[in-house]
């Protein structure tokens, strides 16, 4: 990893060897940064109402196998 | 060589043009000149520090300086000379010469106006505004001081046709003032030697002259400024800035980012409302990316370092002109209160030089401007001229604005900061309900985990060794985005909890943070989320937290990711867990070869790990050839494979080809004959050479028609099936045969195993079968939806336990990769979130890290 860019102003940031505020390219975009997390800014999705958003059943065989009440298996 | 007596009138009358007439009597006498060599200090500055002594020049420079004010200098050479005097010749007006009248009266002698000029102090053209409209000098005491602390004094005159000139020692004139030759030119040259008795340092210095002198210049844009020092190796500088304040903001900025390249700048000339004369108002403005403010307020050519009523002017201008244009042009979705000055003012040069008649200052230094119309003079000509400046160049404003909007939020989010980590850390008892901290206080001790959910949390607590282990429940805050989706987050509330726990505080100190890595409470923090896609995505959230605002944690190494298992087997008392497929794959593989051994009808016999890795081969095989179903009909497929051992190479061989087509033909009539009566075409191709097979069962049979061509058989999944059927088959043809040698878990039940039977089993896929079968056998599988589903015990056993535990450690370049991740997860665009997610919903493990 040498170089990256920064997260808030998609510039490019100095490497963390000279960069106090990397992966930011300055202390000021860190900071703005900071106030999105305590704004509740960012957000990852949570699947779908109703749905779990997990793999969907594959089906090898197996079936003889008394399983537990989750036993899906992910592709 | 007196002016005609018409210049009394102009005087008089301070409607009258002025300037035009600098003579004899528009000098004034104020005050006697003998305590300057008394009192030096009051008058001219420190006498030991250098500051006195470099004051003398700008005594005399500015003599120039107001003449080029007034319209009547370009040029001005500055001399340092090897036995430390200095020479300040312009080409102005010339000191004006003849009888002073009011002197002469007074002193009962008739006396020269240049005389008075270099003899009597505050005697000078500046205290009535008919010479001088405005006067950078006004030192207040004026070239007479210069003379008094002067060893030697040389005056110069050329002024009416004639050279004047005039010799003084510590003051005193040594003869009369005289004219001495003819010329053409006009002006003034005075050569000084600071005297030895009063100075203890006549050291002048070359930088501090130059500098004020560049100064100069570039505020009297035009006026040609010469410095030369013919001390040692000499040197010389000319000073010329026809860009005049505009550059001197570019030279400000030269070693810094530009935010736009163009400087602002602004010139008017205004008559207060009250009226009077008019000022004349110059500014320069450019931002660069820096976060530090330069602001340079003069007047008349002085700077005024503690501002004045000329920087509030333009402080309170710009305040309006951006929150008006701001809210005008939409940019403030993102603060909500608008701007403030310093959000404004972050990372700007600017240079603010006013002329005006008669400036007021605080003190004696003149650090504070206190005319106070020139605070709405100013305020009006800024919020014109750069609110115009704005309108016409848009993209410029723009830029400038954006900046301003940056240094908004980050202001407001060092303080929603500051108020977090206060809330929190006083809110103790919110964070004790939460935090079950462990006993010991050593950090190097000390490990967090970090837990989403509630009810894992629990059974984390229960499970927990409270000696080392402290248990941080988190939860993800669930939010409606549209009708059909849901987001998750990071509620405020829990990174505050989670900033008290670590103890670590949080922003970067140059921004008011706290962040310290060295008061961080623990040196092992483990995030612990659920094994399913939610848990993937709260799981990259904390990671892009820690990485963004707390790489230091990462960096030294106490960042880790639990493994928590996927999977519980269990038969009767003995329970095993799996981190993942892979690992109970393997598992139920073990247990269907264990003790077993498998021959061909000929070839060796296998057991063992060589049996483990054929049962690996045929499992591989199962899972190629659902891949290759998307291309073709698998069952058909693998047929072929089985029955002909086409690949490649034999594919392109006519002779191999004929003799393949009766196997694959009875190989699928044994297999399936509901596909009959079937169709086998055989064409060739002239691209490849190669067979193209075209089988088409039965209409109206579940199989769809197959076409075995270069395409299919040089594809990866072809290929990979055809390696496995060689591997099958280097143990021998089928029917296999299969017994249990040994008595393996699964043969609990099956009586012994001396005596046990031989199964025959057809092919390959009845011998995967049989294993398969053998290695679930009696055994129990739960699949962990959730760290909830475990309890207290389980947890211990499988995550918590350090001597049983699997964490993996984040190293930064991992936590890059989150970032990415998490930078698509958070994109404002729908389209590739929507993308990414459904590519990744299958695919969880890949998110791991």
């Amino acid at each position: 990893m040498t170089s990256a860019q920064c997260p808030t102003c998609r510039k490019a940031s100095a490497t963390r060897k000279t960069n106090a505020a990397f992966p930011f390219c300055s202390a000021r975009c860190k900071t703005v940064d900071l106030g999105k997390w305590l704004n509740e800014e960012y957000r990852v999705p949570a699947g779908a109402t109703g749905e779990s958003g997990e793999g969907d059943e594959s089906g090898t065989s197996d079936g003889n196998v008394p399983t537990g009440s989750s036993d899906r298996e992910l592709s | 060589m007196t002016e005609p007596s018409s210049t009394t009138a102009t005087v008089a009358s301070p409607s009258a043009a002025p300037a035009a007439n600098y003579g004899t009597e528009s000098i004034t006498v104020l005050e006697g000149l003998e305590a300057v060599r008394k009192r030096p200090g009051m008058y001219i500055g420190d006498v030991h520090d250098g500051s006195g002594l470099h004051h003398l020049v700008w005594e005399v420079v500015d003599n120039a300086v107001d003449e080029h004010l007034g319209g009547f200098c370009s040029l001005m050479n500055v001399t340092i000379h090897f036995d430390g005097s200095i020479t300040v010749e312009d080409n102005g007006r010339g000191i004006p010469v003849g009888r002073h009248a009011d002197m002469s009266k007074k002193l009962g002698h008739d006396i020269d106006t240049a005389e008075v000029v270099m003899t009597i102090l505050h005697a000078g053209g500046k205290f009535d505004h008919s010479s001088y409209k405005v006067s950078a000098g006004l030192h207040g005491v004026g070239v007479s001081a210069v003379n008094a602390v002067s060893e030697q004094l040389k005056l110069e005159i050329r002024r009416d046709g004639h050279v004047h000139f005039q010799e003084y020692r510590r003051g005193a004139a040594v003869s009369k003032i005289e004219i001495i030759g003819d010329t053409d030119k006009k002006g003034t040259k005075i050569t000084f030697k600071p005297d030895t008795e009063i100075f203890t340092i006549t050291e002048f210095s070359y930088d501090i002259l130059a500098n004020r002198l560049r100064e100069l210049s570039f505020l009297n844009a035009g006026f040609v400024i010469t410095l030369t020092d013919e001390r040692g190796e000499g040197r010389k500088e000319v000073f010329e800035y026809q860009g005049g304040v505009r550059e001197f903001v570019e030279l400000l900025n030269k070693a810094k980012e530009p935010v736009h390249d163009k400087v602002v700048y602004i010139l008017a000339e205004q008559v207060p409302e009250a009226g009077g004369a008019p000022m004349v108002v110059e500014l320069a403005l450019q931002w660069n990316s820096s976060y530090a403010e330069q602001i340079f307020p003069y007047t008349n050519n002085i700077h005024n370092k503690d501002g004045g009523t000329h920087l509030t002017g333009f402080k309170g201008a710009l305040t309006r002109v951006f929150n008006n244009y701001g809210a005008s042009a939409n940019l403030f979705k993102e603060v909500k209160n608008g701007l403030t000055g310093e959000d404004i003012r972050e990372g700007l040069t600017a240079v603010i030089s006013v002329k005006i008649p008669d400036p007021s200052f605080s003190s004696q230094t003149k650090d504070k401007l206190v005319t106070s119309e020139v605070k709405s003079v100013v305020e009006n000509v800024v919020t014109d001229k750069l609110g115009q400046f704005f309108e016409e160049n848009p993209s410029t404003a723009r830029k400038i604005m954006e900046k301003a909007v940056l240094a908004a939020k980050a202001r407001e989010a060092a303080r929603k900061a500051r108020e977090v980590v206060r809330k929190s850390a006083m809110d103790y008892t919110t964070l004790s309900g939460k935090l079950a901290d462990c006993q010991s206080k050593d950090p190097a001790q000390c490990e967090l985990y970090i837990v989403e959910g509630d009810s894992a949390g629990g059974s984390a607590k229960q499970g927990r060794d409270r000696k080392f282990q402290a248990i941080l429940p988190l939860r993800g805050k669930i939010l409606n985005v549209e009708r059909a989706r849901l987001d998750k987050m990071l509620g405020s509330a829990e990174i505050g909890t989670l900033i008290t726990a670590l103890g670590c505080g949080i922003g970067t100190p140059e921004q008011g943070g706290s962040f310290d890595i060295n008061k961080l409470r623990y040196h092992q923090i483990v995030l612990m989320t659920d094994a399913d896609v939610d848990g993937s995505h709260i799981r990259t959230l904390l990671l892009t937290f820690f990485y963004r605002q707390m790489p230091e944690i990462i960096e030294r190494g106490y960042l880790y990711i639990a493994q928590p298992p996927l999977y519980r087997v269990w038969r009767g008392k003995k329970a095993l867990y799996m981190k993942d497929q892979g690992a109970l794959d393997r598992f139920f593989l073990e247990q269907g070869v264990d003790g077993l051994a498998v021959r061909a009808s000929r070839g060796p016999t296998l057991s063992g790990e060589p049996l483990v890795r054929l049962a690996e081969r045929l499992r591989t095989f199962r899972k190629a050839l659902q891949r290759i179903d998307r291309r073709a009909d698998a069952q058909i497929v693998a047929a072929v494979i089985r029955a002909s051992g086409l690949g490649k190479n034999e594919l392109r061989e006519r002779k191999k080809v004929e003799t393949a087509v009766p196997l694959i033909r009875a190989r699928l009539e044994q297999l399936y004959p509901d596909i009959f009566p079937l169709g086998i075409d055989v064409g060739w191709e002239t691209e490849h050479g190669a067979a193209t097979i075209t089988i088409t069962p039965r209409t109206g049979s579940a199989a769809r028609p197959v076409t075995i061509d270069w395409n299919l058989v040089e594809s990866a999944e072809y290929e990979e099936l055809y390696a496995i059927e060689q591997d099958v088959r280097s143990i021998g043809p089928a029917p296999y045969f299969a017994k249990v040698v040994k008595k393996g878990d699964a043969d609990d039940e099956t009586g012994t195993g001396a005596t046990a039977k031989e199964t025959e089993l057809a092919d390959a896929d009845a011998l995967w079968a049989f294993i398969d079968a053998r290695g679930h056998k009696g055994w129990n599988l739960t699949r962990y939806k959730g760290l909830g589903e475990m309890n207290p015990e389980q947890l211990w056993e499988t995550t918590l336990d350090p001597n049983a535990r699997v964490m993996l450690q984040v190293r930064l370049d991992d936590a890059v990769q989150t970032d990415q991740i998490f930078s698509i997860l958070m994109g404002d665009q729908v389209e590739p979130r929507r993308e990414f997610i459904e590519q990744n919903a299958l695919n969880v493990r890949n998110l791991d890290i």
